[in-house]
């Protein structure tokens, strides 16, 4: 049964149980009513072996389940009002959603579990407490969903009511760490720890969070090493052209402003910043480049024409010092 | 000095309901006297004058407290100062209560006599005591540790008071509590620029913590991982070997080309110290080998110009390159040096220290000579100058 089906199931039953009268004593000595009792099981129990003909389709069961409206159908209206009943004061009302949230959290049913809290979080009936928790299992809710931002946006609205709600914190931390913000997930920990200071969760996800923090630093320097390498090379080939006294023709250069161009403007000298490289490198398959060898000779891609013989040769790599 | 009447006389002008200028200049009077020895003996025996001046602390005028607060700290600079302060006049728990208010103008200088009275082991003892029954040696770091914390002052100085701290064990247990998070939120002020005297408080406060060995696996391992922390200040720009490189910390690897090594040779040489300590046992020496800390050493000490400092590298390089002990004496810190063999290290010692010095004498000849030839050849440059223009 579905979550929803029981807990109907057992607000039936509770309205029906001679121990459990809620509303007219007097049904209570019919012997009616045990008769419904045992009806209502054995009905109950043919969906054991039985398919539910009318069942919405596995996939695609919202759409269904809109049609399914307390207008169309009276019955659904009748125990809908059982449930919500708008008399029931608001923290009441606040409290059997977060209930039935848990209820859907539970079987994993996270969207469902999501819609309850927020059901809740709308009544606003004033109470912190409640409030921080539904928050704070909606932030669970959408961190099982995969919503990083949404989990943060309510363990941070639940911080702000209660501060030093230890699930809460542990959440944020969690999150931040997802969304590889690391020092911001530290912050969380640091802050969780003034609160709890020996709580072990905190304690392992600030170290797991530190770590990951110096491995990212770590990255962004090998990637900065790298292309200052590369950079330092570029300049080095077109410096050796440009001594050479070669020209480069300078195509038509499209407005993009690629990485080559900011990297020239910062640090070459003006002549050099005009040469592009390019312009330089082969369509070809082959990809073949202009490049500087360690004896510091240039070694060029060179493409023969021969017309009157109407063949051409391609040569990958000319060293400039033979013949 | 004073005559006895001539103090009672001072000590009724320090009285919180004279009139401002009469306290005012008797808190000056008693400033100088406290910048020089004499006058602090002196003060030694009065401790109601000092229990006068102190209350003045708490007085309407900034101008007074500001005084009393310099009185104080020249005082507390004066070790046989110390039992009379903290004894007598007890000036502890109002310290510590201004030092955690956030918007306490002073609380620099409270940092400051603080550190000063912890200096020796026993004044020491009883300020851990009342910081403990105070406000708790955990607000203290936590205030340290907190950028902005107070913005009248920047509260440095309680660096090295961590440091003198943890001079006692009771202290050393609590920064190395495994069970908080402590020792983990100290390890970034080993590169903090801003402020030498912080810097140097925390190294001195973890090198104090390495003393106890058996916590030094605890160190090493990810959860707190404090290798990086006191190599980076050791490191240098230059490139390292691919294999080199892969070996080190994440935190050394690729380190941009204008990185500068930690400035101050003292806390160089107390990083080294750190660093030697935890080659006392057998998991760490192999740690430190794993880790690829030898090509780092090696690299600082082609850098290194103090001779103090090459020295503690050298003792570090050959603990790290050499073979390991025999089976018994794995635990450096453990072993048991019979007495003869402990003479003659002294003596060794002693001997190492002198030639040091002998060599820090020479280079400073040297120097000087060097000086000495420049500054003759310009003067002749000049005669010559003179005598063309003549």
């Amino acid at each position: 049964m579905t979550p929803v089906c029981h807990s109907l199931y057992k607000i039936y039953k509770q309205h029906n149980n001679p121990s459990n009268l809620y509303f007219d004593p007097k049904m209570a000595s019919s012997g009616a009513q045990y008769e419904s009792d045992d009806g209502m099981d054995e009905f109950m129990d043919k969906f054991k072996t039985q398919r539910y003909k009318n069942a919405f389709p596995e996939e695609g069961w919202e759409e269904p389940l809109k049609r399914l409206t307390p207008k169309k159908y009276p019955e659904l209206a009748c125990l809908q009002a059982i449930i919500h009943d708008e008399d029931r004061p608001p923290e009441e009302q606040a409290k059997s959603l977060k209930d039935e949230g848990n209820e859907y959290f539970k079987e994993k049913n996270y969207q469902k579990a999501i819609l309850s809290y927020t059901a809740g979080l709308k009544k606003k009936c004033g109470d912190q407490e409640l409030d921080t928790v539904l928050l704070t299992n909606r932030a669970a809710a959408h961190f099982y969903l995969g919503n990083m931002r949404s989990a943060l946006n309510d363990a941070a609205a639940a911080k702000k009511i209660k501060p030093d709600h230890l699930k809460a914190l542990i959440r944020g931390a969690q999150c931040c760490i997802e969304l590889r913000i690391f020092a911001e997930a530290m912050q969380w920990c640091d802050e969780g720890l003034k609160a709890h200071p020996t709580d072990k969760k905190l304690l392992e996800l600030r170290a797991a969070a530190d770590k990951h923090k110096r491995a990212a630093e770590r990255d962004a320097r090998k990637v900065k090493a790298k292309e200052k390498k590369l950079h330092g090379q570029k300049e080095t080939l077109l410096a050796a052209i440009q001594d050479r006294g070669i020209k480069l023709l300078q195509s038509v250069k499209p407005p993009r402003r690629g990485s080559d161009s900011e990297d020239e403007d910062k640090g070459s000298s003006a002549a050099i910043s005009q040469l592009s490289l390019d312009d330089l490198s082969s369509q070809e398959v082959t990809g073949a480049q202009v490049f500087l060898d360690e004896q510091g000779s240039l070694h060029w891609p060179v493409l023969f024409l021969y017309p009157e013989h109407q063949q051409s040769d391609f040569i990958s790599a000319f060293c400039e010092n033979t013949s | 000095m004073l005559s006895d009447s001539e103090a009672a006389e001072l000590l009724s002008f320090l009285s919180p309901g004279m009139r401002a200028d009469v306290k005012a200049q008797a808190t000056e009077y008693f400033l100088g006297l406290s910048g020089h020895r004499d006058g602090c003996r002196f003060l030694r025996s009065k401790p109601d004058i000092l229990a006068g001046l102190f209350a003045l602390t708490s007085d309407i005028s900034i101008a007074i407290v500001k005084d009393c607060y310099f009185i104080f700290i020249n005082l507390s600079a004066d070790e046989t100062l110390h039992q009379v302060l903290v004894g007598d006049v007890k000036v502890l728990p109002g310290l510590l209560k201004n030092l955690i208010d956030p918007e306490f103008m002073f609380s620099d200088q409270i940092c400051t006599i603080l550190s000063n009275l912890t200096r020796h082991e026993k004044t020491c003892k009883t300020v851990f005591k009342v910081i403990q029954e105070e406000v708790g040696l955990a607000q203290v770091v936590e205030i340290f540790c907190t950028e902005g914390y107070n913005k009248n002052a920047k509260l440095h100085y309680l660096g090295p008071l961590l440091s003198n701290l943890t001079q006692l064990p009771e202290a050393r247990n609590y920064i190395l509590d495994k069970d908080r998070c402590v020792v983990q939120r100290l390890l970034s002020f080993t590169q903090f620029q801003a402020s030498v005297v912080r810097r140097g408080g925390v190294i001195g406060t973890l090198r104090n913590c390495c003393f106890d060995h058996a916590h030094h696996e605890w160190l090493l391992s990810d959860a707190v991982d404090i290798l990086p922390f006191l190599l980076l200040p050791l490191a240098g720009p230059e490139e390292l070997t691919e294999e080199e490189n892969d070996g080190l910390p994440v935190d050394l690897q690729y380190l941009p080309e204008d990185k500068k090594r930690e400035e101050d040779p003292d806390i160089r040489k107390m990083l080294l110290e750190t660093l030697l300590l935890l080659t006392a046992t057998k998991a760490g020496r192999q740690t430190l080998k794993d880790k690829n800390v030898y090509p780092i050493m090696r690299e600082f000490h082609n850098w290194e110009k103090d001779i103090h400092v090459t020295a503690a590298c050298e003792k570090l390089v050959q603990v790290l390159i050499g073979d390991e002990p025999e089976e018994g004496m794995e635990n450096l810190m453990e072993l048991e040096i019979p007495e003869d063999v402990e003479e003659k290290l002294k003596v060794a010692d002693a001997k190492e220290e002198q030639e040091l010095e002998k060599e820090q004498e020479r280079l400073r000849q040297e120097e000087e000579e060097e000086k000495k030839k420049k500054s003759d050849a310009e003067g002749t440059d000049k005669e010559q100058e003179d005598g063309l223009v003549r």
